[in-house]
């Protein structure tokens, strides 16, 4: 009776009396949630989640998760981690979509999405968010997880956008125009940089910067139904003036001809703590990495402004983000994967990471949305462009990047490697 | 019945079972078929299965046809392909061989002279075999990093040389990817040829400089000779390992600028992951089979026969 009455005291103390103990019991690396919960939900997910490299990252998600787990007693999530391969993961993951044998919960890039949608594998979240949620979401992000059928086939929670970093003390005015970019380039150069950094390597990043230039000029890559129509009439012309564009930025010394080598955001970050550069084409959570990595003194020379057009009116940027969605026919999971993405995603997992949230009204409910530069990338959304829902649209993108690496490293003329490239994407359209 | 009654009534039975069996290989090598042929025959058979259909990863319906294998075969872009992948494992294999047999005869002479070092050379060189490719491809892109802090670079204007455009140069680009790839693999090949120099005997060195041959001639009518199985054998591995090569230049390059470093095996991945063609990299798999099959043919017809050893 005695020993019982201790175990009893030590098992109440344990899960009463010390959060902490209890936290540790719930979260483990690949499961959150008691062992013996009946009931069990697959989930699928980026580093956007307790597997996040960074410790206070990392220990905030693990938070999140076991806050929701305890809403949730009935239920435990069996997590597993994607690698950085993200191209592969998605297309790993479709195949097992396909199979039968996909998490029942997952993250799914947003420029993938339709790839999942055509296939018909993704549940259906339309009863699970409400009208006025939807109604919250920005146009692009609503049409994005919106099936022909008007479905909600997915919770788009994050999204990105691609600004014009500079160092104010070597370019002190924002350039306006790709004009003006090309004349501060080489001004940088005169100081002894080298010149305008972008991702221009095999990489989709090099494709989805430099598509901010041909949207600017009103270009479409694909047409109402998925066709590629970028090499065809007026797209032909805009591709080629947005591609020379690049081009002439190499060729006059105001980029360097290692463009061609970059293919990696944190290669950006890394001439920007060098020394190296005064401009560079970046995404907006590099802010807080350029923070992070530069001396106080020599970050507060940092600023952004939006990606220059061909004149001052013309803006594009793109934006992309990543969605969270169910695979599974069974409904109690199915809702609870869309419990997981509003309670832990939409918002606070917004707030974490200062990735920027896909509502306009979650801008206002969190205070590391209020700085300038928050606000200034949520106003830049308004120019935002997301990337074709269409199956092709990887193709496209593979076809772009060998496209700028023959035509900035001087393989090929602009005409002669789009030519090339639209040939390859409609052979590829017809295979698929 | 006991269990010694048991033991004796069966004993007949199981012994004429042992008897009927005996010399018959099939039952005893049975288990090796059936897990080969689950594990490595099954998705070679479905890959030569897809390569004869229309599938994509998007696609539900596949059909069979033979269109795949003629859109493949004629695609522009195989010619250079081929090229980039002959030249990768053209250049590979050589250098490999080379540095690979140079540093297994400098561990062995010097492990013969008891020098200080050779087994720090020995253990230096498998080094860079452990790195995985994707490892190993991040190094040497740090390396060959053009930016004003790239390592090469860096010591070339130190010595006041010009810089090398090492990875943005069409031209410079594939022998760049090739030199990482020599750098990875010569371990492999070393220790190949360290275990055959081994097993070389040494009276043949030792009636050699009795009849006074020097030491260039002992290596090229020596060493050269009694070490052939070994080249040719390392040279079907190696050809092998490096067609099917691509995490280290994904890495490094991804294939480009262009399209200057896509080797076959990373035009396959591409073709696939980026396209969802499963038919069109079934059609590259089914080739790439066949030129590994057909280079170790005509290598291993160079192997020496049991009665010439």
């Amino acid at each position: 009776m005695k020993r019982a009455f201790v175990s009893a005291l030590a098992l109440s103390t344990m899960l009463f009396s010390s959060p902490a103990a209890f936290a540790q019991e719930l979260a483990t690396k690949d499961r959150i949630g008691l062992t013996n919960a009946p009931k069990t939900l697959t989930v699928r997910l980026t580093n956007d989640s307790p597997n996040n490299p960074d410790p206070a990252i990392a220990q905030g998600y693990q938070k999140l998760f076991v806050d929701f787990i305890k809403k949730h007693p009935d239920w435990k999530l069996q997590m597993q981690f994607m690698s950085a391969d993200i191209g592969t993961e998605q297309a790993k993951m479709l195949e097992q979509a396909k199979a039968g044998n996909a998490p029942d919960c997952a993250a799914v890039d947003s420029f993938v999405l339709s790839q999942f949608m055509v296939n018909h594998v993704l549940a259906d979240f339309t009863p699970y968010f409400s009208k006025d949620e939807v109604a919250d979401l920005f146009p692009f992000i609503r049409n994005g997880i919106t099936d022909k059928d008007q479905a909600i086939r997915a919770w788009w929670w994050d999204t990105d956008l691609r600004v014009l970093y500079r160092n104010k003390s070597i370019v002190p005015d924002a350039p306006q125009t790709w004009d003006d970019l090309k004349k501060a380039g080489l001004a940088s150069v005169k100081e002894g940089m080298e010149g305008i950094l972008f991702n221009a390597a095999r990489y989709e990043g090099s494709t989805f910067d430099w598509l901010a230039n041909y949207w600017a000029l009103g270009g479409k890559l694909v047409d109402d139904s998925g066709k590629p129509v970028f090499g065809e009439g007026e797209n032909k012309e805009k591709f080629l003036k947005a591609l020379t564009y690049y081009k002439d930025l190499v060729d006059s010394g105001a980029a360097p001809k290692r463009v061609t080598t970059i293919g990696n955001y944190d290669d950006l970050n890394a001439a920007a703590a060098a020394g190296t550069t005064a401009l560079f084409i970046g995404g907006n959570w590099q802010l807080a990495q350029l923070k992070a990595t530069l001396d106080p003194d020599e970050f507060a020379n940092w600023t952004f402004s939006p990606i220059p057009g061909p004149t001052a009116d013309q803006r594009s940027t793109g934006t992309g983000g990543w969605t969270i969605a169910s695979f599974s026919k069974d409904k109690d999971k199915v809702e609870m994967c869309a419990n997981l993405a509003r309670d832990i995603y939409m918002g606070p997992g917004n707030a974490l990471q200062q990735q920027l949230p896909t509502r306009k009204s979650l801008f206002d409910r969190y205070d590391v949305f209020a700085t300038e530069a928050n606000k200034t990338f949520a106003e830049a959304l308004a120019n935002g462009q997301a990337r074709p829902g269409a199956p092709i649209y990887p193709e496209i993108s593979n076809q772009i990047q060998i496209m700028m690496g023959d035509v900035l490293s001087g393989t090929k003329q602009p005409e002669e490697a789009l030519n090339a490239a639209f040939k390859a994407t409609m052979e590829a359209y017809k295979r698929l | 019945m006991t269990l010694i009654a048991i033991e004796a009534a069966s004993r007949p039975h199981s012994r004429s079972f042992m008897r009927r069996f005996a010399g018959a290989p099939l039952p005893w090598i049975m288990p090796v078929i059936i897990v080969i042929g689950i594990f490595y025959l099954y998705p070679v058979i479905d890959v030569f299965r897809l390569s004869f259909t229309n599938a994509t990863l998007i696609g539900d319906n596949q059909d069979y046809t033979l269109a795949s294998i003629a859109n493949m075969l004629s695609s522009p872009q195989l010619p250079d392909i081929l090229w980039a992948t002959f030249v990768f494992v053209g250049g590979s294999v050589i250098g490999q061989q080379i540095l690979g047999l140079a540093v297994a005869v400098v561990v062995v002479r010097g492990e013969k002279r008891g020098l200080f070092g050779t087994t720090i050379l020995r253990t230096t060189a498998l080094i860079a075999w452990v790195v995985p490719g994707i490892a190993g491809g991040i190094i040497w892109q740090m390396l060959f990093s053009e930016a004003p802090y790239g390592a090469l670079n860096s010591i070339l204007r130190l010595m006041h040389l010009p810089t090398v455009a090492w990875l943005s140069d069409p031209a410079i680009a594939p022998w760049s990817a090739l030199i990482s790839n020599i750098w990875r693999g010569t371990a492999f090949s070393m220790v190949v040829m360290y275990a055959a120099l081994k097993a070389i005997d040494s009276s043949l060195y030792e009636a050699a400089e009795v009849d006074g041959a020097t030491g260039s001639q002992q290596f090229f009518f020596i060493t050269i000779p009694q070490l052939r199985a070994a080249i040719l054998v390392n040279m079907i591995l190696i050809t092998i390992m490096t067609l099917n090569t691509f995490d280290a230049i994904i890495t490094l390059t991804g294939g480009g600028p262009g399209r200057a470093t896509e080797v076959i095996s990373l035009y396959v991945f591409n073709i696939v992951f980026r396209n969802y063609d499963l038919s069109g990299g079934s059609v590259l798999s089914v080739l790439m089979l066949i030129i590994s099959l057909g280079l170790a043919v005509v290598y291993a017809s160079f192997l020496p026969k049991e009665d010439e050893r």
